[in-house]
């Protein structure tokens, strides 16, 4: 899985910037991918491209259960979000509808990736290649459960 | 073998125990609201399947309603086609619902024990991440995301791994518990543990501050667990939780042989070991006021606005952080924080909007008026409450004080409905969350107490409310 990095240098990045209170009331997906990542910044929908990659700190998408902050980013064409940690609920909303990866990394790894690096992630090896830097880094694994939910496609084809 | 109570629950849910904890699990109940659920039945629908246990299910709206008089219509047209939609997917699917007309209408998170819906030992979820409210009454509650509650609606259960477990001990006597309040403990815990503290756990609070609390109190703080990172907050019940459901719509009619059954079995065995453990000490808890953009970054009253490196102890995120915090929120470090002023007061929301919150600010209210200057609301969190209220003309106090008396919704916490602070407006607000833009691009929060907020409106800027006169 190949793409390229915006990278948020920074923590605690909730899913109330992710996806701001008013627009949770849009049904469309489309729409609701116009407003991603308003709250902290206006232009990233003018700057995301299909198959692209967040680099965040630690505890993304903390806060509200809003399962539209992953469906926002995955309808603006994010692939992936590569962060130190991750708040749960954002995590397992990410898979449960197969939106987005949410891929945990060392933060040496976070500090060495730079905004519009190419990387190419492969979650069989748990690895991931900075193919502008030439060098690679390993994600943590997916615990069991995220990681069948995951290779299912989704809660709904889950079979335990 | 010793287990906690969050383990004992856990235990007697699970329908079906998978390897490595992982776990599908019973739901007893689930609260359904406007905002993360069409989608859900969208899916149902799709799959051409039904709601498994529709007398299981309850629902309300509350996040986008308007807090203006009830007789109007809705003017935001996508949030009048949310709530509509609510009302037409209850109706097919044959889910009670308390709509914006109900008697029972209100803040999920305060309906569900006031209705008696929650109960001891439950399994309850909710598309909303302050379920874990809902664990005062030593009920498992989770917040969950919309593809649960799809699977929650179609099965009754959901998949899960199972927390590590958290001990959060508040020992000793608070020095006043009319100014040092239940928010006072939460903001105190996650100023310390940190919003990531309790990440993949779940928190269970004891010690003689908490069982000392009301069961009002004990919401507040179960509440912002969240808040902490954990995903469920959880209280052992006792005769206090007992007193408060008996009689309530919902409860089952042999409540008084559950109250035996819960006693005997709803308490961590005394042998039992946390994953974790912290403590705090409630005769050191001042009245707390959040400066920052998340619920940690927050100081006592008699502090100052904290200069970034001293803040962040050496950490360079965290420095960077808090310089980014103090610029949204317009602050300079050093100023006292007795000394920031407010334009906007909002009492409200599932952490504060209880029965109890509004008396003691009704304490600090009582035959002053708010400055001038400042626009003041209280939410009341439902119906009910916003009913005894009046009957007891708290109403008529925070009306003569200057304040607005509005109809009950989550209203000012979330910034999805009409009332939102405009870009620069500085609020003292009894909510949960001081995220960028939550109540309002460009909005900025101070988390405080019914009180804090309170005595703010009347001075129009923070006090100490220890230095208030509340008799």
């Amino acid at each position: 899985m190949k793409g390229s990095v915006i990278k948020y240098e920074r923590d605690n990045i909730d899913t109330d910037v992710i996806l701001p209170g008013p627009y949770l009331k849009i049904h469309d997906y489309n729409e609701l991918a116009k407003h991603a990542m308003e709250g902290i910044d206006k232009d990233f929908h003018k700057k995301v491209k299909p198959g692209d990659f967040i680099v965040a700190g630690k505890n993304f998408g903390c806060g509200s259960s809003r399962e539209h902050a992953p469906i926002a980013l995955s309808y603006s064409g994010i692939k992936a979000v590569l962060a130190i940690s991750f708040a749960r609920i954002f995590y397992r909303n990410a898979v449960d509808g197969a939106f987005l990866l949410p891929i945990e990394i060392e933060e040496s790894a976070y500090r060495d990736i730079s905004e519009k690096d190419d990387l190419d992630i492969d979650t069989s090896k748990n690895e991931i290649k900075n193919l502008t830097k030439n060098k690679i880094y390993q994600m943590k694994p997916f615990p069991e459960l995220i990681g069948k939910i995951i290779a299912a496609g989704g809660l709904f084809n889950y079979k335990p | 073998m010793a287990k906690t109570l969050f383990e004992k629950i856990w235990d007697s849910h699970v329908v079906v125990d998978e390897r490595n904890g992982r776990s599908l699990l019973y739901v007893d109940r689930h609260l359904v609201h406007e905002v993360t659920s069409p989608q859900a039945f969208d899916g149902l629908r799709m799959n051409k399947r039904k709601v498994r246990r529709t007398d299981l299910t309850f629902a309300t709206m509350d996040h986008n309603v308007p807090t203006s008089n009830r007789s109007l219509p809705i003017v935001d047209q996508t949030s009048a086609v949310q709530i509509k939609t609510l009302e037409r997917n209850c109706k097919e699917f044959g889910i009670e619902l308390f709509d914006i007309n109900s008697p029972n209408q209100g803040i999920v998170h305060v309906i569900g024990p006031e209705l008696g819906i929650t109960l001891p030992g439950t399994t309850i979820v909710c598309g909303d991440s302050h379920t874990s409210t809902h664990g005062a009454f030593g009920a498992l509650a989770f917040g969950i995301g919309t593809s649960d509650v799809e699977h929650v609606l179609a099965t009754q259960c959901i998949l899960m791994e199972k927390p590590k477990t958290f001990e959060i001990n508040v020992v000793g006597k608070r020095k006043n518990p009319h100014t040092i309040t239940a928010k006072d403990i939460i903001l105190s815990i996650i100023r310390q543990i940190g919003t990531a503290g309790g990440t993949g756990t779940a928190f269970e609070y004891r010690g003689e501050t908490i069982s000392d609390l009301s069961m009002e109190q004990r919401m507040t703080i179960c509440n912002m667990s969240i808040e902490g990172g954990a995903r469920a907050g959880i209280i052992a019940p006792d005769e206090k939780t007992f007193d408060y459901l008996r009689g309530r719509r919902y409860v089952p009619k042999n409540y008084d042989e559950l109250v035996e059954y819960w006693k005997e079995n709803l308490k961590t065995d005394s042998n039992a070991r946390f994953d974790k453990s912290f403590t705090l000490r409630a005769d050191e808890i001042a009245p707390q006021v959040s400066w920052g953009t998340n619920p940690a970054m927050t100081v006592d009253v008699t502090g100052k606005v904290p200069f970034p490196e001293e803040y962040a102890k050496g950490n360079a995120e965290e420095q960077k952080a808090a310089v980014k915090a103090l610029q949204y929120m317009g602050l300079k470090s050093g100023t006292p924080i007795t000394d920031i002023e407010l334009d906007r007061i909002f009492i409200g929301s599932c952490t504060n909007s209880r029965l109890e919150d509004l008396i003691e600010a009704s304490k600090v209210v009582n035959g002053k008026k708010i400055s001038p200057k400042m626009r003041a609301m209280i939410v009341p969190g439902s119906q009910h409450v916003k009913k005894q209220a009046e009957e007891m003309g708290l109403d008529k106090i925070f009306k003569d004080a200057g304040f607005e008396w509005r109809e009950s919704g989550c209203s000012m916490c979330l910034g999805m409905n009409p009332d939102i602070l405009s870009a620069g407006e500085r609020c003292a607000s009894t909510s949960n969350r001081n995220f960028e833009g939550r109540q309002g691009a460009g909005g900025r929060t101070h988390l405080v107490s019914p009180v804090m907020a309170a005595a703010a409106a009347i001075y129009g800027h923070f006090v100490d409310v220890r230095e208030l006169d509340l008799n």
